[in-house]
């Protein structure tokens, strides 16, 4: 599933990869703008995070013009006299001003590397009216945006989270090379799809997915478990021949009838007597003393 | 004993003519009553309720909800089923010809009203339905029940909720409402983002702006159409349907989904304390989802159900595929009654069962009595639950097949 979402995201997606101290998500989120490249979109980056000879190291040389990275890294409080981007300025006027620059209709992803910088110098709740402000606004075709869930409360991880089509959470495997990636997708008819993948990003930033969860299978092995026969290692016999049983299937036990026979006494006839009664104002029946008219 | 009590009733109903000549008690007369389309007196308290739009809802929260009062639905992870009862909530309201409100801060109220479910008008869906029932009961008691045969024209047990009389209608969730019956209805809309432009600089208040333009919002339109009962009415009555989606959410502006001590924490109940007296005394009555699987303080979310009358909770187990106890197969989550509201009265109406589940068929939403089938294998023991879980699919189809079926023996 980690592939799919990679090679197709529909309109107005908002993709979440989470990552924490154990294991880091940003090779994942290269290889996410590496696929987007190869696909001729057009990737603005607003990087607090990593410097921008970092980011573009690795990616695909051809489409790498069409990335523009905003920084926001060297300066990220304005704390010198031009800063190019920081932090106060995430307000979706200021970033479609950013995109309109560069002004081609076609299809625009932002990437958000990362978002953890963003929720450390504005109220979360104001984070989240902002980015789902992005969303409507239309000028993008996706988000994507990393998060390290280890630096903020539950709460604020919970509802972003909460707004996002697609979460990844990135955490480490059993072998060294190996992590895993627990995919949520939600799409917007309400259906939701999860999926857990080992998976590798190699250095030319492609993903290969190693294994399924091993939890799906586990769950279909554990039905199978042998049984044992009761019946194999007896000194008599209790097994049937082809004729046995079929004398067997022939024998009638008492008390078990034939079809018409069964309908006949299921069935109220006509003629059959039936007991009718009704309770009169005397009757004073107790359902918890049915010997109640009983003088005792 | 029994001979006092003979003579007791003896009297008794000689004295009973009598009494009936003179008697104080008059039938109410009808015409008092008020008809507003879609409305009925409850039959417990009388008190005017309107359907919720689920039948099975209605059956579960005593009769439907009463006019007046607060319904809140705790959603589920995904919010997709309790968005869900909220489009029935105000689809019923299209049908109905009541006047609706829609507020939301995550997706437009239009797009919210598009997506509303077509009703099934006709009564042909309800009984096709049973039919199908007492075919599929037939046959198959014909064949698996051998030994115990004498049972097998017993009703069977009856998990579907729904009260004696008709009651609501019912909705098709695969097609959505025709336009044309949309633009019947009055449809007021409150979305946060065109209502308020979005600014960093908050002061601090007893409750915070969002929620403020929201009750404004609601009161002027009470005011306006006419719902209060202060004003004199000239025109025949209407309901106001009030749907307010996903509040509290980080979307309102709110912090209580973010943080364990958020620092307008009174934000919420403030906001529901207004709109609860706007409700009261008005005709109007109100549905709120709140993500309350985000709310990290459960001392809010004690406060903010004891402020709404009505209180569910959907639990959904969408996404966790092979995680829930594969005896809940047939369901897609299950659904706690928190509150019911006491009415002019000292007892609620309490559901007679508390096990409640949901399911979402093709084409409708049901709520139902949460019914296991008779675990009857040799093997069950209660430490072994998956084998307890397996016994009781394999039992799920017929009694008779499977006990012939994985049988060693021969006898």
């Amino acid at each position: 599933m980690l592939l799919d979402i990679m090679q197709v995201t529909e309109g107005g997606g908002f993709v979440i990869i989470q990552d924490s101290v154990d294991c880091c998500g940003r090779q994942l989120l290269k290889s996410f703008i590496n696929a987007a490249l190869k696909r001729e979109e057009i990737i603005h980056v607003l990087g607090f995070e990593v410097c921008e000879d970092e980011l573009r190291a690795g990616l695909d040389s051809r489409g790498i013009q069409r990335l523009y990275f905003h920084d926001g890294f060297t300066d990220p409080l304005g704390w010198t006299e031009c800063p190019a981007l920081t932090v106060h300025q995430f307000t979706p006027q200021e970033i479609s001003a950013r995109l309109g620059h560069s002004e081609q209709p076609k299809s625009v992803m932002l990437v958000i590397d990362s978002l953890s910088w963003i929720l450390r110098h504005h109220p979360p709740a104001v984070v989240c009216q902002r980015l789902q402000e992005l969303r409507r606004g239309g000028a993008l075709k996706s988000i994507l945006a990393l998060l390290h869930s280890d630096m903020h409360q539950q709460g604020i991880v919970g509802s972003v989270c909460h707004l996002a089509t697609v979460v990844i959470s990135v955490s480490p495997g059993t072998g060294a090379k190996h992590a895993v990636a627990k995919t949520t997708r939600r799409t917007k008819s309400g259906r939701v799809t999860r999926e857990e993948e080992y998976f590798t990003v190699s250095e030319d930033l492609t993903v290969t997915i190693e294994a399924q969860t091993i939890h799906s299978g586990k769950a279909q092995a554990e039905p199978e478990e042998f049984e044992a026969d009761p019946a194999a290692n007896l000194t008599f016999n209790l097994r049937l021949s082809e004729v046995e049983r079929e004398a067997k299937e022939k024998l009638s036990l008492p008390f078990v009838f034939s079809q018409e026979k069964k309908s006949a006494l299921l069935h109220h006839r006509p003629g059959a007597g039936r007991i009718l009664y009704e309770p009169d104002a005397n009757d004073d029946f107790d359902q918890e003393d049915p010997d109640d008219d009983l003088n005792v | 004993m029994a001979a006092p009590c003979n003579s007791m009733s003896i009297v008794g109903a000689e004295q009973k003519p009598r009494l009936g000549c003179n008697t104080s008690f008059q039938k109410k007369s009808r015409s008092k009553l008020v008809s507003i389309p879609g409305t009925r007196p409850s039959v417990q308290n009388g008190q005017l309720i309107v359907s919720t739009g689920v039948t099975s809802l209605d059956y579960v929260i005593g009769g439907g909800l009463a006019v007046g009062t607060l319904l809140l639905i705790e959603e589920d992870k995904y919010d997709s089923y309790s968005r869900m009862l909220l489009k029935y909530f105000l689809a019923e309201g299209v049908v109905c010809g009541h006047n609706l409100f829609i507020a939301s801060a995550r997706d437009h109220p239009e797009d919210i009203l598009q997506e509303l479910p077509a009703p099934i008008l006709d009564d042909i869906a309800s009984t096709r339905v049973e039919e199908g029932q007492t075919k599929l009961c037939d046959p198959e008691g014909q064949d698996s029940m051998k030994i115990a045969w004498r049972y097998q024209n017993l009703p069977k047990v009856q998990t579907a909720l729904a009260s004696s009389s008709r009651f609501g209608h019912y909705y098709d969730v695969s097609r959505t409402m025709d336009a044309e019956m949309r633009q019947t209805t009055k449809c007021n809309s409150f979305f946060l983002p065109d209502e308020l432009p979005i600014n960093s600089a908050t002061e601090p208040s007893q409750m915070n702006e969002g929620y403020m333009a929201l009750l404004r919002s609601i009161q002027a339109v009470i005011r306006r159409e006419g719902f209060d009962g202060a004003t004199p009415q000239y025109k025949s009555r209407n309901i106001l349907r009030i749907g307010l989606h996903s509040l509290g959410s980080a979307l309102w502006g709110d912090d209580i989904c973010c943080k364990e001590n958020p620092s307008n924490a009174s934000s919420l109940t403030t906001f529901l304390y207004g709109l609860r007296a706007l409700l009261r005394s008005s005709l109007s009555v109100g549905v709120v989802t709140v993500p309350s699987h985000l709310i990290q303080n459960r001392a809010i979310m004690g406060r903010v159900t004891k402020l709404c009358d009505t209180a569910i909770a959907l639990e959904s187990f969408k996404g966790l595929k092979g995680e829930t106890n594969p005896l809940y197969k047939d369901y897609h989550g299950l659904l706690h009654v928190k509150q019911i509201p006491h009415l002019n009265c000292l007892v609620c109406e309490v559901p007679d069962t508390k096990d409640l589940a949901f399911k979402l068929k093709r084409k409708q939403f049901t709520i139902e009595r949460l019914h296991l089938p008779p675990d009857l294998s040799d093997t069950v023991s209660r430490l072994n639950k998956p084998d307890l879980a397996e016994s009781a699919k394999l039992l799920s189809p017929s009694c008779g097949s499977t006990a012939t079926g994985k049988k060693h023996l021969d006898f």
